[in-house]
């Protein structure tokens, strides 16, 4: 196939673009998620200062990917990236016991914005690949997702830094983005 | 059928222009009775002009000394230039500049390649807790840049105040490692008032613009101008892709008359922060969220600095602090 008809096929058949908001505590992993499913190296993460966003190809969908930084004292600026985001992951780092209450808390706090009303949201519990990691139902039940009722919402255990994981959260995306769009 | 062709006919452009190479390269060497090497060194000063030529040279070398003479050890460095004179057929006695010439060079180019693997083990080595000397070096961080104020326990919310994300800054070193607090410490022992004066900067909020209704109205009573650490470990990312790009070399064989070193890394680091901040003052971004933006800038901005082969990153220092030549 030569460079033309490729972009000639880019050119007559647009994907949908979606866009997905990565929201979590700082340390979560929403950076090494991103380069993760764009395909890139992830042995070179830094601190994540103001935020990320790549554009990923997917069963016939442009996912554009906003990774926003989760420090404590760049939360107040999530609100600014809330307006037409068609999916909210949300990514917990399954091993920091410590924080799940303040993670807890950041979520219950996103799921009560009115910009945010009936977003279709997958949290992953990350880093299942330490040994210390909570199981995803443990992190279900604390987070009391099942009280959830105003959005379809799926719970997935992952690991970004094997992969291990994350595709099937981006079924779980693919397959529910219409739902959202309609 | 018509794409073997294109590539055949490729091949063939690339075979003769390296055989005119190789032919011009001959007919030079007669006419001026002088080989590449030689050329190089009397053409162009020492420093990234000259070893940046002779290395490319060397790599691009039929012989196999030559090619292998830029990854030898150091100790090995004067043998190896003894044997290209040999095999080039340069008499010491009637060319005694020379050899130390490309002595130097080669020096330099084996230097810059060592330096970075020893950078790339910094980075690998993740920060751990158990290890003393870890915690130390936190430790003499926190002493640095915080003199008056004791921290009140290793796990503390006072982390944040020098720019941290969390209450321990374990988590924050991430993939440049110790090579994160290497830094940072080199910058805030070495280069203090500078730092100081940084972390001073970037915990001023940008009340001055805003009325303060609008300011709390807007909920970033928390936002700051930046977090100094987390900047320090995002513009040593940046230092550490400048330099295993290849693109330091300029700066480094400029400022570097022998091996280029880590000491020589940090105070590029240092430069780059403090340029940084320099540069975030002018851009008068409206908040912390384009930081990637303005730092994606500054990225190109020193590339094409360092393009300028004359360039040397570190105006900062003086020559005598460093052992620097200045050329």
């Amino acid at each position: 196939m030569g460079l033309l008809s490729i972009l000639r096929k880019l050119k007559s058949a647009p994907d949908q673009e979606v866009r997905i908001l990565l929201l979590g505590l700082d340390n979560g992993g929403k950076t090494t998620l991103l380069k993760q499913l764009a395909s890139e190296d992830i042995s070179h993460i830094t601190p994540t200062q103001g935020f990320n966003i790549k554009s990923v190809q997917s069963q016939g969908f442009k996912l554009n990917v906003w990774d926003i930084g989760g420090q404590r004292k760049i939360r107040p600026y999530w609100r600014n990236y809330f307006e037409n985001t068609d999916i909210l992951i949300y990514v917990i780092d399954s091993a920091d016991r410590k924080r799940f209450e303040e993670t807890g808390q950041e979520l219950a706090e996103l799921l009560d914005e009115e910009k945010l009303s009936g977003v279709p949201v997958l949290v992953f519990a990350n880093k299942q690949d330490l040994l210390t990691a909570a199981p995803a139902s443990e992190i279900a039940e604390g987070l009391n997702l099942h009280t959830i009722r105003d959005r379809i919402w799926q719970i997935q255990s992952c690991s970004a830094l094997t992969g291990e994981g994350v595709q099937d959260g981006m079924n779980w995306v693919c397959k529910n983005v219409t739902a959202k769009k309609k | 059928m018509k794409h073997f062709l294109r590539v055949l006919t490729q091949f063939l452009v690339f075979l003769y222009c390296k055989c005119l190479w190789q032919g011009l390269k001959f007919v030079v060497r007669k006419v001026t009775g002088r080989c590449e090497l030689q050329r190089i060194c009397y053409n162009n000063k020492p420093g990234a002009r000259r070893t940046l030529k002779i290395e490319s040279s060397l790599k691009c070398s039929k012989s196999e000394l030559l090619q292998s003479a830029v990854s030898v050890h150091p100790d090995a460095v004067e043998k190896t230039i003894d044997d290209i004179m040999v095999l080039k057929k340069i008499h010491p006695d009637t060319n005694p500049q020379l050899g130390i010439s490309l002595q130097a060079c080669l020096f330099q180019i084996v230097g810059y390649r060592n330096l970075v693997l020893e950078v790339e083990k910094l980075r690998r080595e993740p920060y751990d807790c158990e290890n003393p000397e870890h915690e130390d070096m936190l430790m003499q961080l926190w002493k640095a840049l915080r003199p008056e104020s004791p921290l009140t326990g290793r796990i503390s919310k006072q982390w944040c105040e020098i720019g941290f994300q969390g209450s321990d800054p374990k988590t924050d070193f991430r993939g440049m490692g110790l090579l994160g607090l290497h830094n940072l410490l080199y910058f805030s022992e070495h280069d203090k008032a500078t730092a100081l004066q940084m972390l001073h900067d970037s915990l001023q909020t940008k009340l001055s613009k805003m009325s303060k209704a609008e300011w709390e109205k807007k909920k970033f009573d928390k936002a700051i101008g930046y977090s100094f650490a987390i900047v320090g470990i995002n513009i040593t990312d940046l230092a550490y892709s400048l330099l295993v790009s290849g693109a330091l070399k300029t700066h480094l064989y400029n400022v570097a008359p022998e091996m280029p070193s880590l000491v020589h890394f940090q105070q590029t680091f240092c430069y780059l922060m403090q340029e940084f901040h320099r540069f975030w003052v002018e851009e008068d971004p409206c908040d912390i969220m384009e930081f990637n933006r303005v730092r994606n800038k500054f990225h190109k901005r020193v590339l094409k600095q360092l393009k300028n082969l004359d360039m040397a990153l570190c105006p900062h220092f003086t020559a005598s602090d460093l052992h620097l030549v200045n050329l």
